[in-house]
């Protein structure tokens, strides 16, 4: 078994013209690249834009993407690319202040581009709390087997196989463990998506 | 879902889904909303168990991404545009190569002809020698053959005549056949230059095999009746 086959599968989708495809991989490693991002720029807004142009490249690139490589390494280059060009670009060009705002003295309450994005707005950072508060306390809450099993797998990034011989079980009760703990961690997690767009829909 | 796609889809995330099982899979998800949703939950789970602070989990990046790209075609769209406007690249080493090919080819043919070309006494010794180390019957009864071949001839340095090959008799007699057949819309001239080079060709046509004989009459025939 490929250890990408699964992003293989759906970068050959992209090749044959399925957008939806790009959607799914840019779902997946949205927060990966933003956090990869974010070693270049500090700003989390700027890291967002950045990681957007990235993906943007990425899929005109796509092409060309013959799979000699993981999906991620290939994603990974590129957005380093293109953080590494804007920060030399935003050197270049003179910083533009909004002046119209009465509190620049703060770093962290203006906008360089003059606009306020969504992530931002005190909805998306408020959702975005909530959301951590809910996963880390659903994580909590499972049963020990099923908390190592995640962990390993997203914290460590072992495979299965690794993680089956570091908990000295089988490679499908791995598999069973990891997708029984997303499911309680996702019960959970769907009520304050739905709340949280309800609620951001009320105050728009 | 069920619970068994479900468990396709959470192992389908981490790459351990079987190459097999992940084409169909990468099909629903790209078409089904609540299987996107959840596959983008599943992110969002890997994320905050990193830490992965100052990213927003609200999924901001993935609703600009596809509103950028909604105005853009498909890439199969695309590349099926591409090569139209795509220029000849110039590659220096495709005459080069071509050169050496043609080179290559030459080469092998002057052997080739050359090794045609040798009589066939001079491939005897070798089979000599490999008919003596194993000698099969139908070896044995071919050098007794030659054998007796030998004894009645009388010794000669004259290179023995080279054999008639069938392969180029049979389209010798079938051209023949095809003058005659078409005779009456050839020029007189041509006609009887052609048939008389035919004959000359085919020494053994009046003597071989009755399929042979027929066209090969005729021939004669037609061309004593066109004498031109």
């Amino acid at each position: 078994m490929s250890a990408d086959a699964s992003d293989l599968s759906l970068v050959r989708r992209v090749q044959r013209g399925d957008k939806g495809a790009f959607d799914a991989l840019v779902l997946k490693y949205q927060h990966k690249l933003v956090k990869l991002v974010m070693r270049y720029v500090r700003n989390p807004a700027e890291a967002e834009d950045i990681a957007q142009e990235a993906f943007i490249k990425a899929y005109r690139a796509l092409p060309q993407f013959r799979g000699d490589s993981a999906f991620y390494t290939w994603l990974y280059r590129i957005a380093i690319n293109t953080a590494k060009n804007a920060v030399v670009s935003r050197d270049r060009s003179p910083i533009e202040y909004n002046i119209d705002r009465n509190s620049t003295d703060n770093d962290e309450s203006y906008d360089m581009q003059g606009r306020m994005r969504d992530s931002e707005t005190p909805e998306g950072l408020v959702l975005t709390d909530e959301i951590r508060s809910t996963v880390n306390a659903a994580i909590d809450a499972l049963p020990e087997d099923l908390r190592t099993a995640i962990v390993l797998r997203e914290l460590e990034g072992l495979s299965y196989e690794e993680i089956a011989e570091a908990m000295a079980c089988p490679v499908g009760t791995v598999r069973s463990r990891i997708f029984r703990a997303r499911e309680a961690i996702d019960r959970r997690l769907r009520e304050v998506f739905e709340g949280g767009l309800g609620r951001a829909e009320e105050l728009g | 879902m069920n619970e068994e796609l479900d468990s396709q889809l959470s192992a389908m995330f981490d790459n351990e889904l079987p190459a097999a099982e992940c084409e169909l899979l990468a099909r629903r998800l790209s078409r089904d909303p609540d299987v996107q949703a959840r596959w983008g939950r599943y992110a969002v789970i890997g994320a905050v168990i990193r830490a992965e602070r100052g990213v927003t989990l609200n999924g901001t990046v993935a609703g600009r991404v596809s509103a950028a790209l909604s105005g853009e075609p498909a890439l199969s769209e695309v590349d099926a545009a591409r090569p139209a406007g795509r220029t000849p690249q110039f590659r220096w080493w495709q005459p080069v190569a071509g050169a050496g090919l043609a080179a290559g080819v030459a080469a092998v043919s002057i052997f080739w002809l050359r090794s045609q070309a040798l009589p066939d006494g001079a491939h005897a010794p070798a089979l000599v020698a490999a008919s003596t180390a194993t000698p099969a019957p139908t070896v044995r009864a071919a050098q007794s053959a030659l054998q007796n071949a030998a004894a009645t001839a009388p010794d000669s340095f004259v290179v023995p005549p080279v054999q008639q090959r069938p392969m180029m008799v049979v389209p010798a007699t079938e051209l023949a056949d095809y003058v005659v057949a078409h005779s009456a819309y050839s020029w007189p001239v041509s006609r009887g230059n052609l048939l008389s080079a035919l004959m000359v060709s085919e020494p053994g046509t009046s003597s071989t095999p009755a399929r042979s004989d027929q066209p090969a009459s005729g021939v004669q025939g037609n061309a004593i009746q066109n004498p031109k």
